[in-house]
Parts: C-alpha cells; structure tokens; sequence
C-alpha cells in the first residue's frame, strides 16, 4: 500500500463542531422547570391542603390557613398508633433482615457452588413476583395459622420483601473482600469468631448500612403486604393513608400530613444514600411501584 | 512538505498547562516514536491529532491541509487503541468493514482491503469470531487491522502493546515493524517504553512535562544525547560534571576526557554504561595524578554482561562489561577508561536531576 | 486439608439456611401452595376452571385486559421520555450534577403517596382544574376515567426516573475508547450512537423495560386509588375475591399474574445472552 499523497474526500473548510455554553442553558431551565412542574408542584400543593382551612374551589390557592391539623396528629390516637407500629415494624424487619441476610450473603460471595445460579434467582424472586400475588398466597396462610392481623404476621411478610435486596447488598459488599485477608488473618492466628468481629464485619459495613437503610425505608413504606395481611386490625402509617384515600370519604388534609410523615424517612436516607451508593443498587432498592 | 504538520499544539485543563507549545514534523512513510514517562503529555497529543480531543492553540495540517477544526471521522486519520477498543457486538470481519462503510467504499474493494489486511495480519479464519472469543494478541492484530483497513494517511498508534505480556510484546513488535515495511503507512506511535521506541523507529521524539525534549533517531538519542532527560530515559547513563577547557574536560576526581563539542567551564556529559572499559589489576590503578582510587562496590549479573557499581572519589559510576570468565569481586580496585568524542548536554532543566541527584533544576 | 473440604460441605448449607430457608417457608411454600389451590376445588378435586373463568368471565377478562394495559402504556410514555433525558444528561449543562440527584427523587416515593398527588393536580376540583377554570374550561376527567390516565400518569411519574437512571447507567458503561475508535473509522456522532451505543446499551435498557412493565402490570395501590372502577386489573380484582374469602380465584389470578412476570423476564434472559457480556473481552483488560 502507498500512502495516498492528497486524501480523495472532504478536507473542507474547518466548522465549528460542539455545543456551546449557550446551547446548554435553554437544556438546563427546560430540565430544571420540567423537575420543578413535576415534583416540587404536587408537594407543595399536598403541603397546603395540610395546611388550609378549608379549600373549597373556585380558589386556586387556599384562602386561610390553620395548623390545627398538624397539631391535631399529636392528640390522634389511630394516627400515631400507626406511626408507631411502622417505626417498631421496621426497626424488627431491618434488624431481622440483616441477620438472617449475612450467613446466606457470605455463603453466596465466597462459595462456589453449583446451583449458584439457581439460588440467586430464587432469592431475587420475590422482588419479580408482584407484591400483590406475594401478599395473597402468604396471607391465606397467615390466616389459617392465626398469624394474620398481628404486628408479628406484618413484621414476617415485610421481610420477606427486604430479605432480596439485603443479601444482594450484601453479597455484593461481601465479595470485595480479598481472599488473602483471611489467609493473613488466620496466619496470624485468628480463629473464626475473630475474623468474623475483626474482618468480616467491618468491611461488610458498608453493604450492612446500605441494605439497612433501604430495608428500613422499604418496610416503613411497604403496602401491599402489610395492608393483605395486617389490615384493619394492624394500621401502618401507608395503611393509614390508604384509609384517607377511599374515595367515599377522601380526607385530603389528612392525606397530606401523613404522606409527608411518610415520606420524611425516605428524603432523609434518600439524600444520605444517593452520596454513598451507587446509582444501580438504588435503582434496584427504590423501584417499586 | 511533511506529511504531518504540527505546530505549536498547546493543551490547558482550567489554568494548569498539559501541553506547552509543542511542534514537530512526520515525513511521509516515516515512523515516528513519541517517547516520555506517564504523564508527560504524550498521549494527550496523540489524542488531539486524532481530534478525539480539542487543543488549546496551535495548528495541525495532513499533507498540507489544515485538520485540526475537523472532527475525528473527517480526518483521513487511524488509530490503534490501548484497550483495542474493538465493537464486542461485530465480528471480527463487522469491525473490519465498519470504516469503510462510513466511508462508502465500494463492495469490491471492501472486500479486496479486508482480504488483504487480514492476511498481513496473519488473522485469516478468525472473520466470524466475537472479540470475547480472542486472544489479547489476535484482539490487538484486529485493533491494527481494522486501522490499515482504511489506507490512511496517519497511522496512529497509542501504547498498543502495553496490555500484552512481554513475550507477545516482542513478538507483536517484530510484526508491527514488518508491517511498516510491508506498507510504508507515515506512522506515529507512543509508548512509554524506551527499548519498543528504540527498536521500532525510524526518530523519537523524546517528550517530558509537556514539552519536547529532544527529536533525533534512535542512534543519534543513545550516542549523542543534547538533554539529560534524554541521556538518562534512554537506557542507562552515567550523568556526570566536568571542567572543560576545549575539547578536553576533566572529571571530577582528575581524569581527562575526550569532547564530541567545545565547551568551556562546567559542563555535563552522558556517558554510557558499556563504553567505559574497567580493567582490574592493571598497571594503570596505580597511576598518580588520580585524586582518589577507583572501586568495585557491587556487581549485578545479568547474563550477557555485568553491571558494575564503581565508586571513585565521591562519584558513584555505572559500568557495563559483557562477557568475560571471571566477574571483578566488590572492593576490588579497577582502572577506568572513557571513550573519546563524549557528547557535551546542553544543560535546559527538565532532567529533574534525575541520574546524578544534586543538581538543581532551573525554573522552567 | 480434609478437614476443612468437610467443612465445607457442612458449612455451605448451614450458612444458606437462613435467608434461603426463610425464603422457601415464607415465600415459596405460601407461593407453592396457592398454585396448588388454584388447581382444585372445594371437595380437592383437580380443576381448571378458576383458570377458565379468567379467560371467559367478562369481568375478569376485562381485568387481565387491563393488567396488560397498565403494564404496557407506562412504559411506552416513559421510554419516550426517559432515552431523551437520559441522553441529556450525558452532556454538560449549568446545574447537572445537582439536576442528577433531584431527579431520582420519585424513586423514594410509595405508590400510594403518588397516586394523592395525582389527585391533588389533575383529579376534578383539583389544581389545574381550578387554575384553568377562569379561562372558561375544565379539565377532563383525568382520574378515575376510562382511559386509566390518571393511573398511567402515575405509574409514569414513578418510572422515568428508574428507567433514566438505567439507561444511563448502560450507556456510561460502555468505554469511551470504543466511542473514540467508531469516530476515528469515520462514523459521524449520530452514526455512532445508532450503531454502536445503543446495540451496547441494549441489555440495560432491555432489563429497565423489563421491570417496569412486570412492576406497573402487577401494581394494587395506583388502580386501586386512581384507577376507574370499572376497568379493574386483575391485581385489584384479587383483593376484592381475597377479602370474599374466594381463595381458589385469587392464587389462579395471581399465577396468571406471575406467568406473565416470569415470562417476561425469561424473554430477556434469552435475547441479552446473544450479545453477552457487552464491555467484557473487548479491550482484554
């Protein structure tokens, strides 16, 4: 091959050939006005009927104003049972969830097994399930063992749905851990407990914390499940709310200051996650519908 | 007129400098090696005659029009990527054909170009296996193949072999130097590696922090180095500082040498490990006018030769002597001797003092 | 060291029996035997007909409709948004990186708190119905309408982020050097994305679609608050047998709606094994 002296196609004149800083903004405020007509907008709108006395139409925007709802939540013995048995319900979960996670985690990131596939799918089945068909085949069972309409039934078909995403958390944490650390450790002399209190534990931190925080969040949001099996004897907060949602008797204001009770835990770790975890295990935790 | 004109290419990331104004010419036909330590600056420019990245200032022309305000597809440019960069999605004979069908070759000849490449490449029977399925060296032969492919004017070549181990680095470098000769495409390859830039190239260009250090072949670099970055990246060196008075310099514990250039006063030489001859027990060690003895203090085998540690004075020498029965223990006393015509470094500050610890660099 | 190769052996099942065992006695026990009473009839007599009744009784028929609908429209109306914005996002703009966190937000949000906020904006008397109101018309029954658009509204509002943050993800994924190399063989930016990115990015965006459909098509709370009451999906349809105590009806539709999922995914397990693993061998690292 010689080198062809003059190419045979378009050298043409020199264009310029990228964005500019100019064509990003009108990109920016479509985007950002886009988020704000889409979040900020219902929230704020939710935040004002918790807070209006009385909005009856034609009004665009509420005429007064009264905190006596808000303050009303305190004297509501249903509502903050409700809120209690959500808090209660998952710290047990979360907790529960973790230890039963860890062995089967530890098993699945270092043991090579031949049905590893099998049991990954497995594991990841509840999630592909619908949640609905999850809550009807264990609620039937629930009530034929006098399990249903108790705080314990609610906390055991919760943890059904937060046992998934904690071992794969989990696993995923757990598979960093290089085997030579151990190798070293039990040169060193360490015997099982210790590895486990001294390595395993601590670098497994942050897959606990992970799993923690999305099982929490999971159980204290979780509905279907809940509702199936708990209902109406066991109110959680999303119960609750599902209960001012009849279209019957819609309480709007009601509505309102219990989804943001709701959602308060789930900003929170939400904005704590969003720096520490990576966007897939979030997408993986926060997708339910 | 060269083939490939780059002039004064400068690269800013914010306020910091990458690139400092940097120039140099490819003639058609010629392999040319971009040489330099990570982070030099090597890769970066490569990138941005490539047009994958945009310079700062300064022109590139490709037989003699101008291409830097052109995007990459439109340059008549090819590159070899370090990670191959191969489509996991095509076949072999898929990425082979995908350039030429951007650039709507003809069936016919298409399928001519890719019969030939492949077999210069020694890739025939390998047209539909994934990339997944290859080896490291049969993933590097597509990289290359699917850049000749396209008989460009440039070929571009960023540390393509740095991925590999080192038998098949060898061997694939025995291949590329071949295949240079075989198509005589203008080439342009960087690498950190001195001994691939040295026995690849037709000239080096040595690069450093960004600058140009030094532009010559790979036997003008070894023997007669201008820089001390050069002198010392280029295999190994002895940095040393003489007195010179002419053609004559005298070392710092009183030997005379021999000058390639004048000079006058202080001045640095590079003086390579091989070319000084080491003589135990010789009538010489006993020679006066010395202002210190020299001294074996340690030996390193190496097969075809040793490399000796020598120490005079307050100078620790390097000594290279191949072959031979008997290997010269340390603490034995030895008399060196230099080659004549010893090249004289102009002395601009970017070595760093890298070889001989304590000389200062200036501002650069 | 035979010692601990028994160990091992042991130890494996040991260490799985929890989650695993928990799992199987929770989950697939329950699940097991609720396809088995789906199967049979009050005296334990093998039956196909709960299965039957779903594919011939109007109502329920209806309702395996409408499970398919809720599943499919979401997810057309959020991919056609989701791959522009995830393709905006790509590039640099005032604000992105504040921008990439906001808009995850959604993700943290339960079904039932946006199907409120559905109502609240768009349901009759809602806010744009009243901020429209002065300029003489109102807003069309939005929520709770025969289209279900309040619920696909809904169902949206929950995926665009989820399926952005995937989409992106996939395409991140591929190296940038591969970008580089279809550039450098004469592929325009265009030609590149088409024919290079998103055959990489398939897989991920593939999976997104995936389980956004199996989520919204098996979805309670949202029809349930938002949807019309006269085209329930099956999932709402089975609360309503549940809580008749007709036991046998509600594990057939379940499974219906579980067959759904798992052929779902086993279609996606199929078509992503051809490509393989998309950014493995190609740059031998």
């Amino acid at each position: 091959m010689t080198s062809i002296a003059y190419p045979a196609t378009g050298l043409t004149s020199p264009r310029k050939r990228r964005f500019t800083r100019e064509d990003r903004l009108p990109v920016a405020i479509g985007l950002y006005v886009s988020l704000f007509l889409a979040i900020a907008l219902p929230l704020g709108l939710m935040f004002l009927w918790s807070i209006a006395d009385g909005w009856p139409p034609p009004h665009v925007l509420p005429q007064s104003y009264t905190t006596a709802r808000w303050a009303g939540v305190l004297g509501d013995d249903g509502l903050l049972r409700a809120a209690l048995n959500s808090i209660l319900i998952a710290i047990v979960v979360t907790f529960a969830t973790a230890v039963i996670a860890l062995p089967t985690a530890w098993a699945m990131a270092r043991f090579p097994f031949r049905l590893k596939r099998a049991v990954e799918i497995f594991i990841l089945a509840p999630i592909i399930i619908p949640g609905i068909v999850v809550a009807v085949g264990i609620g039937q069972v629930f009530l034929a063992l006098g399990l249903a309409y108790s705080v314990a039934g609610v906390i055991l078909v919760q943890i059904v749905g937060t046992l998934p995403l904690m071992i794969r958390l989990m696993t995923a944490a757990l598979e960093t851990i290089p085997d030579d650390l151990i190798h070293a450790a039990r040169s060193l002399g360490a015997n099982t407990l210790g590895i486990v209190r001294h390595i395993v534990l601590p670098l497994a931190v942050p897959g606990l914390l992970a799993g923690g925080l999305m099982s929490f969040v999971g159980s204290f949001e979780e509905f279907d499940k809940s509702f199936i099996v708990g209902a109406p004897v066991v109110e959680t907060l999303p119960i609750k709310l599902y209960m001012y949602l009849d279209p019957y008797s819609m309480q709007l204001p009601l509505a309102s200051i219990v989804s943001f009770l709701l959602l308060l835990p789930a900003l929170i770790v939400f904005v704590i996650a969003g720096r520490v975890l990576r966007d897939d295990l979030m997408a993986a935790g926060m997708g339910k519908i | 007129m060269s083939m490939l004109e780059i002039t004064d290419i400068t690269k800013d990331y914010g306020a910091s400098r990458a690139l400092h104004p940097v120039s140099l010419c490819v003639e058609q036909g010629e392999f040319v090696t971009i040489l330099g330590p990570s982070g030099c600056g090597k890769s970066s420019l490569l990138r941005i005659v490539m047009g994958i990245s945009e310079q700062s200032g300064g022109e590139i022309r490709l037989a003699g029009k101008r291409i830097d305000m052109l995007p990459p597809e439109r340059r008549d440019i090819a590159m070899v990527f370090q990670s191959y960069a191969l489509f996991p999605h095509m076949t072999v004979e898929q990425n082979l054909r995908f350039g030429l069908r951007m650039k709507n070759v003809p069936k016919a000849e298409q399928q001519t170009r890719i019969a030939h490449a492949l077999d210069i490449c020694t890739l025939s029977g390998l047209t539909s296996r994934m990339p997944r399925q290859l080896s490291g060296g049969q993933q590097q032969r597509v990289a290359l193949a699917r850049a000749i492919v396209m008989q460009p004017n440039l070929l571009l070549f960023d540390e393509p072999l740095s991925n590999l181990d080192a038998k098949l680095r060898d061997t694939l470098r025995h291949e590329l130097v071949a295949l240079h000769r075989r198509i005589g495409a203008t080439s342009v390859y960087v690498t950190h590696d001195q001994a691939e830039a040295m026995a690849m190239s037709d000239r080096i260009v040595v690069m450093n922090a960004g600058r140009v250090i030094e532009i010559g072949t790979p036997l003008e670099l070894y023997r007669s180095p201008k820089q001390a970055f050069t002198a010392g990246f280029l295999g190994q060196t002895n940095l040393l500082a003489v007195t010179a008075s002419g053609r004559r310099a005298q070392l710092p514990w009183g030997q005379t040498v021999d000058l390639a250039t004048e000079a006058i006063g202080p001045a640095r030489i590079s003086v390579r490990p091989e070319s000084i001859g080491i003589h135990p027990d010789d009538p010489r060690t006993r020679d006066t006018g010395l202002s210190a003895p020299a001294t074996v203090t340690g030996v390193s085998f190496m097969g075809a030769s040793a490399l000796y540690t020598v120490s005079i004075g307050d100078t620790l020498l390097k000594v290279s002597h191949a072959g031979g029965d008997a290997l010269i223990e340390p603490g034995r006393t030895v008399a060196l001797t230099f080659p004549s015509r010893l090249p004289v470094l102009e002395d601009r500050g970017e070595d760093r003092g890298r070889e001989d610890g304590g000389h200062a660099a200036e501002a650069a | 060291m035979p010692a601990s190769l028994r160990d091992r052996r042991l130890l494996l099942p040991l260490l799985l029996a929890p989650g695993v065992g928990y799992l199987l006695l929770f989950f697939g026990g329950p699940l097991a035997a609720a396809f088995i009473g789906s199967l049979r009839l009050e005296d334990g007599s093998f039956t196909l007909t709960w299965y039957i009744r779903i594919f011939t009784r109007p109502s329920m028929l209806r309702g395996l409709g409408t499970s398919i609908y809720y599943g499919v429209a979401p997810v057309i109306v959020s991919l056609l948004v989701s791959v522009p914005l995830s393709l905006a996002i790509r590039r640099h703009f005032p604000g992105r990186k504040l921008f990439s966190g906001l808009y995850k937000l959604p993700l943290a949000v339960p079904g039932i708190i946006v199907g409120l906020m559905i109502i609240v904006v768009f349901e009759r008397g809602g806010f744009i119905d009243r901020a429209v109101a002065p300029l003489g018309f109102g807003l069309p029954k939005l929520v709770r309408d025969d289209w279900g658009v309040g619920v696909i509204l809904a169902s949206v509002w929950k995926q665009i982020p989820f399926m952005t943050l995937i989409i992106t993800s996939a395409f991140a994924a591929i190296p940038e050097d591969i970008r580089s190399a279809s550039r450098t063989l004469g592929a325009s930016r265009l030609t590149t994305f088409l024919r290079v990115e998103v055959p990489l990015a398939m897989p991920g965006i593939t999976a997104a679609v995936l389980l956004t459909f199996i989520g919204s098509m098996g979805s309670y709370a949202i029809p349930d608050i938002v949807g019309p009451p006269t085209a329930r999906p099956l999932s709402v349809l089975m609360v309503a047998e549940f809580n008749q105590g007709r036991f046998p009806q509600v594990f057939a539709m379940g499974m219906v709606l579980s067959a759904f999922a798992v052929a779902v995914l086993v279609a996606y397990y199929s078509l992503t094994s051809r490509i393989g693993d998309a950014h493995g061998r190609g740059d031998a690292r």
